[in-house]
């Protein structure tokens, strides 16, 4: 008890020092935290409900949409909102959201969770529900191999076998996960094409996790996902209990889409763009269906929710619109590419690649990315600028993939880069790294005005 | 003029944006007014090896390895490969094929593998990964350019009587980051650990490939005009500064 309280004084003093130093830290409280006390996370969680993402692409988006469904219905909810989902982080929110003996303030809680810590996370929490997004290749250089990603997923899942576990029955490697552990399992997924010409990507799990054979598809929407079959032992895409029947719309600013979730239907409006968002909305959909709320407040929520911390985050610099879009990976970077190519409007495309540790020290990967793709908007498309510490990488890349010499620029100061970017007449969309993210939002959310990342 | 180029296995192996290395080769000879055409050889297809001029083979995971394996020896290609290697094509194998290419592998915990046999090295298999960026300069018979990429590689690779170093390391693992090699030459066979992919940003390298298959399809066919490649050596300045910490 004593070392409890000790613990969560000594985080949220740490935390409160970082922040009068304006620093937004939310690692640094946590380590602290859990040297005075290791198995802190799982006291401070012990009378908590927790709903907890992991995989490797969508977890923040979707955890907003989660999120919203909890204010909607006016439940206290914290939330890991900085994207600081490893161990340190997610217990220093549960020390903050903790009176000084340890009693939650707040009752429910909705986690994002890296899937490399899952293991060490779920080890201790014990959440209500847990929803794996889609098993990607990632950053090699700090995950191994994309069969590791999903092994240590599947590590941290066999700490829980009660939580309701919700997993895209698209994704052959999340999918599997339902053979292999005794939980009670929802499946969501896509059963229609997303795009209309997606770009050409290589696939992660081109075969059969079990036997090895190649898989055979009916559908790809992106990726390896869709349905898939393995012609030798019969692994294949299990039925959906949440999914997507039809794509009606998609702008630049959402989808509406048909979702059918345990046989009753619904038209949902998906507040944000692309069609890695209908992935996201679909598995919230599920996960809060399976946490007891109703589809309705489901399906109100992803079609109202608000994300920012550069997932589709708009600012607006003078007179033009500039979408931020944080990519982490080749499978996100490509469905970037994808939304571009669906706008009819013009726009300016900034790239800035840093090579940090958070961002993936490897930037080969920037090699697996169409960016080809930009070459079929044609005029639509008015330059290209690049920025970062690989940005010389970035821009060798571009002119390997055609883009034409007078349409490249290179800035490598920030304050440059987002004055070429005010100059411009048309809308600007913003890729970068997750670093070169932070960086950049900060400069760009002072020239805005906009709030620091922590709050 | 036209170079063929096989891409052996991009279903398997293509982990590290390895398909860069084709477009950059595709590029540079269509920069010139020479054309290329590439012909991707997956698991299951095999072809006449003797059509080609040169060979490319990427990394890929442990998961495709038995697959992979299993293949080269019902389909053919490793025999199919091991004969264009000692006929002087040129093969460039990067990280995983690299390896695929010498003669065998041993895991950490002692289980074996035979490999295809192509050049006289052998990988014994570590705890440790080799990991981050790093430059090697080639030795004179491969270029002598100095080369920046990345490695990611725990296997730790020995070559063989007749076997010669691709190059020194100057900053980083190599071979097996004890004896200072990287990467093997033997023939026309190059391989090294630097995946990246390595050849946008080391043109002369590149350039080196296509001159030595273009000299052995047709000899005396001349030399490849220089290109404008201020971008790739600062894309290779920018990399070698920081990892040799000098400007």
């Amino acid at each position: 008890m004593i070392r409890t309280v000790l613990a969560i004084s000594a985080c949220k003093l740490t935390r409160l020092a970082l922040r009068l130093l304006h620093r937004g830290g939310t690692a640094l409280p946590g380590k602290v935290a859990l040297r005075l006390c290791p198995d802190l996370l799982g006291r401070l969680g012990r009378d908590v409900q927790v709903l907890l993402v992991t995989g490797t692409n969508g977890k923040t988006t979707t955890a907003r949409m989660l999120e919203q469904a909890f204010a909607d219905a006016g439940l206290p909810c914290f939330a890991n909102r900085s994207g600081s989902n490893l161990i340190q982080g997610i217990t220093a929110e549960f020390a903050e959201n903790a009176t000084l003996t340890g009693r939650p303030k707040k009752k429910y809680a909705v986690i994002e969770c890296d899937e490399a810590a899952s293991k060490a996370v779920l080890g201790q929490l014990r959440p209500q529900v847990i929803l794996v997004t889609n098993v990607f290749r990632d950053q090699l250089d700090r995950y191994g191999e994309i069969t590791h990603t999903l092994e240590s997923i599947y590590q941290g899942l066999s700490h829980v076998p009660e939580a309701t576990l919700c997993l895209n029955a698209d994704c052959s490697l999340t999918a599997s996960l339902q053979r292999r552990l005794p939980n009670p399992v929802r499946f969501y997924g896509v059963n229609v094409p997303l795009y209309k010409d997606p770009v050409r990507e290589l696939s992660d799990a081109s075969h059969c996790l079990f036997c090895k054979t190649e898989y055979e598809y009916d559908l790809v929407t992106y990726g390896h996902l869709g349905s898939f079959r393995c012609p030798k032992c019969g692994y294949s895409r299990p039925l959906p209990q949440v999914a997507v029947t039809e794509v009606l719309e998609q702008t630049a600013d959402g989808s509406r889409v048909r979702m059918l979730c345990d046989g009753a239907e619904a038209l949902v409006h998906i507040n944000l763009p692309a069609g890695y968002n209908i992935y996201n909305a679909v598995g919230a959909v599920a996960a809060l269906t399976a946490m007891g709320f109703t589809l309705d407040a489901a399906v109100a929520a992803v079609g109202h929710f608000h994300c920012g911390f550069g997932r589709m985050e708009k600012f607006q610099l003078g007179s033009n619109p500039v979408r931020m879009i944080l990519v982490k990976n080749p499978a996100g970077c490509n469905q970037v590419l994808n939304f571009l190519s669906s706008l009819d409007s013009p726009a300016l495309f900034v790239i800035c690649l840093n090579d940090n540790y958070a961002d993936g020290t490897d930037v080969s990967w920037i090699y697996d990315v169409e960016f080809e793709k930009l070459l079929e908007l044609g005029d639509r498309l008015t330059g290209v600028l690049v920025s970062g510490k690989r940005c010389w990488d970035m821009a060798l890349r571009l002119k390997y993939a055609g883009i034409p010499k007078e349409k490249l620029q290179v800035i490598e100061d920030y304050d440059a880069l987002i004055q070429a970017m005010a100059r411009q007449s048309s809308p600007v969309i913003v890729m970068p790294t997750y670093t070169a993210m932070l960086d950049l939002r900060a400069k760009l959310s002072r020239v805005c005005g906009g709030k620091d990342f922590w709050e | 003029m036209e170079l063929r180029i096989c891409h052996l296995y991009p279903d398997v192996l293509n982990l590290y944006g390895d398909r860069g290395n084709i477009r950059c080769m595709v590029k540079r000879l269509e920069w010139r007014g020479l054309s290329a055409q590439v012909t991707e050889l997956p698991i299951g297809e095999t072809a006449d090896f003797s059509q080609f001029d040169l060979f490319f083979i990427g990394g890929g995971q442990d998961f495709e390895q038995g697959v992979l394996l299993d293949d080269l020896r019902r389909s053919g290609k490793a025999a199919s490969i091991r004969a264009a290697a000692a006929d002087g094509k040129v093969f460039l194998a990067i990280c995983g094929g690299y390896q695929m290419l010498g003669r065998s592998y041993t895991t950490w915990d002692g289980q074996g593998f035979d490999f295809i046999g192509a050049i006289d090295v052998h990988t014994q298999g570590g705890q440790q990964r080799m990991i981050g960026n790093y430059v090697f300069r080639c030795a004179d018979e491969s270029g002598g350019h100095e080369i920046v990429g990345f490695e990611n590689h725990s296997g730790k690779t020995h070559l063989g009587s007749g076997v010669h170093p691709l190059g020194q390391v100057i900053r980083g693992y190599g071979n097996n980051g004890e004896d200072g090699t990287e990467g093997a030459r033997w023939n026309n066979v190059f391989g090294t650990y630097s995946h990246g992919p390595v050849l946008p940003k080391n043109p002369g390298f590149c350039d080196m490939l296509l001159q030595t298959a273009l000299d052995r399809k047709a000899p005396g066919w001349g030399i490849l005009a220089p290109l404008e490649d201020t971008l790739e050596n600062t894309a290779h300045a920018n990399v070698a500064k920081f990892v040799l910490g000098t400007t």
